[in-house]
């Protein structure tokens, strides 16, 4: 009575993955924005500022994302008293998580960059919001491409944790039809596959790029 | 609407967060041991051993770090046992923690073996070591300590990491927590604890990595360097 | 440099943070009785000026939430669901959940109302507020028929599985004896998984769920092995919502009369529909 697993159930799950897709580019693309303000603020000569940016860092980087996910659903709405429906509440989550990441792997960007660069553009007339923007930026993006595309592959593996609050995500999708399959052994596989032929490619690509910035640039990645 | 927050339900169950915490560093070290031994056999295998023998590797590594922990975790956990192969669940655990950290422990040592100075190879193999001698006594030592904090950090997503594992029954911090809250609805005050809990075992870990560190590798150096003769 | 950051920046953000939680609860205490978005006694009028409601699907708990052959959402509850925004005549908007879900997706605004087989209990009754009920279950304890479990006693020694936030999860503990060891996981659907694939001996769930489990899995051979308790569900909305509350009530009297909950209910439980008490 149970429904084997069949093209139906492969395309719940690839209409699934399609809301993972959307999860990460949307993580990401918040997460950058926050990550550029928050590297700038890492850099910056304020030590507040610093500061701030330091502890979100920390703090992000020293709890589990589970745990993040489950405060922003279950506490949001308990302190602000705002009413903040499930993808919100959600991508706001991840794009935290991405933010405090990207951050930091852009701060070691800009911190690679030597600091003649910095003089050289301070000795031209240049303020130090104009010199980050034409000098340091464009140089500390080459160096940070190689590992904010790896940091992508990262983020779409960890929206997969937004399966254990029910959010309808790939991994989710599998837990509902292995539940009206009972074949545990084909779907689960299938997810990791259907996870890797989207991680793969793009892990591979960060890999080129690192080698290709390597080659021309010259500058260690590994501090 | 209203909240009040309360935290004292929070205290009253503490032992049994704390319990919970326990299991989740015993998990960590644990799957850090396993996956670190494994890691090893696979970087030397993977820079020394037969051609298949490496790809196999590198397909295992490239399996592992593009597939999301919590499927490897229902793949050892509600796959296997439909073909026999029934872990429990604090097993399953170990072991899904241990093959995912081996995964990016593989890498990260065979890049620290590769930026041993070629040099220091070659003067192994004139002096007449097999490549398992070479491995042992010009190799590791270096290509440890370069690639320390790397590991480090990946210690510290792996315990951050453990969290996944309530998902498979596992009683961790993150499962207690759970099993908690939805007892006493008090959720927002359970995962704030929960978290500030994670995040003082995280800092922990990365002061006593930071001592093992100056301990192994800085003080013992003069003695063990074999270039600083 | 990066410690000693990370030290200013934990003074700084602490104390920011500690203010900004005692201000903001301040405010919205303040404010709890003009904040538009979960204000008592405007919920009604909200859903039905959106022409939208908000309600929770739990898809992995048979019969009452499933994936259909379509594998979209079905089954009784939803079914319910759907009587409900008709006879509002407001769309349905399908909140998706898992058990330990349910009752925070209302809390936090996520649903408008919980109609996902939520048993009448005193803890839950402290953070919701019940409608009257529109059907009835009870908790077994299942198991593959190798396992002998004949009561409470006979489960020592044995690994339970129980769904968290379930009724399962406040009724079965309390009567399990010593040296049985209780499994929880956040879902049904692990728990269900659990138990076909062999991880636990048994596990507690509502009499529907163990049927339709050994209805799909004729090979694991599960049986109920004993009733832990019945126990009436009602739909549930948050505190304070008393206008919808009341709706709620006139509505499950009204359908009740014309039989419309009945007709639901046997449809996906293949039981009729027991005699139902009212508050």
């Amino acid at each position: 009575m149970s429904r084997d697993f069949d093209w139906p159930e492969f395309l719940f799950l690839l209409g699934a993955l399609r809301w993972t897709v959307v999860l990460s580019l949307i993580a990401f693309v918040g997460g950058g924005i926050g990550g550029l303000l928050l590297a700038i603020a890492r850099t910056s000569s304020h030590a507040i500022l610093r500061g701030i940016a330091a502890a979100y860092i920390g703090v992000m980087q020293g709890t589990p994302v589970l745990m993040q996910l489950f405060l922003a659903y279950y506490g949001l709405a308990v302190l602000t008293g705002i009413r903040i429906d499930p993808w919100p509440a959600v991508t706001l989550a991840f794009t935290m998580y991405a933010a405090a990441f990207l951050g930091e792997i852009w701060r070691g960007a800009i911190q690679a960059i030597p600091r003649q660069q910095w003089e050289a553009a301070a000795a031209l007339p240049l303020s130090p919001a104009a010199q980050l923007r034409h000098v340091i930026l464009p140089q500390a993006f080459r160096i940070a491409i190689p590992p904010t595309v790896g940091f992508l592959v990262q983020l779409i593996k960890g929206t997969s944790i937004a399966s254990i609050i029910g959010f309808v995500e790939l991994t989710r999708a599998g837990q509902l039809i292995v539940n009206v399959t009972f074949q545990p052994m084909i779907v689960y596989p299938l997810i990791a596959g259907l996870y890797f032929v989207l991680c793969w490619p793009i892990s591979l690509v960060a890999l080129r790029l690192e080698r290709r910035i390597d080659a021309t640039l010259g500058i260690k990645q590994h501090p | 609407m209203k909240y009040v927050f309360q935290f004292g339900i929070v205290w009253d169950h503490l032992p049994r967060l704390l319990d919970g915490a326990w299991l989740t560093i015993r998990l960590s070290l644990g799957a850090f041991a396993l996956g670190f031994v494994i890691a090893m056999l696979l970087a030397f295998l993977r820079t020394a051993g037969p051609r298949p023998l490496r790809a196999a590797i590198a397909a295992y590594v490239e399996v592992i770090r593009n597939t999301p922990f919590l499927v490897q975790l229902f793949i050892i956990y509600f796959s296997l046992p439909a073909i026999g192969i029934r872990f429990e669940a604090i097993t399953a655990a170990l072991l899904g923690m241990s093959l995912n950290f081996s995964g990016y422990a593989t890498e990260i040592i065979r890049s620290g073996i590769e930026a041993v100075p070629r040099s220091q190879i070659e003067a192994g193999y004139s002096l007449g070591f097999t490549r398992l001698q070479i491995f042992r006594n010009i190799i590791v030592f270096p290509a440890l300590r370069t690639v320390y904090p790397a590991l480090a950090s990946q210690f510290v997503l792996l315990m951050l990491g453990s969290s996944i594992v309530a998902a498979i029954s596992a009683e961790e911090l993150t499962a207690v927590t759970n099993t908690l809250q939805s007892t006493t609805f008090r959720a927002f005050e359970f995962y704030f604890v929960a978290t500030a809990m994670y995040l003082l075992m995280a800092i922990g870990a990365r002061l006593l990595l930071h001592a093992i560190y100056w301990t192994v590798f800085e003080r013992a150096r003069p003695v063990q360097q074999p270039w600083s003769r | 440099m990066k410690r000693r950051d990370m030290l200013i920046g934990a003074a700084v953000s602490g104390a920011a943070g500690l203010a900004t939680i005692a201000a903001v609860t301040q405010s919205t205490r303040a404010l709890a009785q003009t904040a538009p978005a979960l204000a008592p006694g405007g919920v009604l009028d909200r859903i039905i000026k959106e022409k939208k409601i908000r309600v929770t699907a739990e898809v992995t708990s048979p019969p009452f939430g499933i994936l259909d052959r379509n594998n979209q959402p079905d089954g009784s509850e939803i079914e319910t669901a759907r009587q409900l925004a008709k006879d509002l005549g407001v769309e349905l908007e399908l909140v998706q959940v898992t058990s330990p879900q349910r009752i925070p997706a209302l809390l936090a605004g996520r649903a408008d109302v919980a109609i996902s087989s939520l048993s009448i209990t005193f803890d839950r009754a402290k953070t919701v507020m019940f409608a009257p009920p529109h059907g009835a279950l009870s908790i077994v304890i299942a198991g593959a028929k190798k396992v002998q479990i004949r009561n409470a006693a006979d489960m020592a020694g044995k690994k339970i599985g129980l769904t968290r936030a379930t009724l399962e999860e406040a009724s079965v503990p309390p009567i399990a004896p010593q040296g049985a060891q209780m499994v929880f996981f956040d879902d049904i659907a692990a728990t269900m998984q659990a138990m076909v694939s062999g991880q636990v001996d048994a596990a507690g769930m509502s009499a529907f769920a163990a049927k339709s489990v050994s209805d799909r899995n004729a090979k694991a051979e599960i049986e109920n092995k004993f009733t832990v308790r019945t126990a009436y569900y009602a739909a549930a909305v948050r505190p304070g919502d008393f206008d919808l509350l009341q709706f709620l009530r006139t509505w499950v009297f009204l359908n009740r009369q014309n039989g419309v909950l009945a007709n639901i209910y046997k449809k996906y439980t293949e039981v009729a529909l027991v005699d139902l008490p009212a508050f």
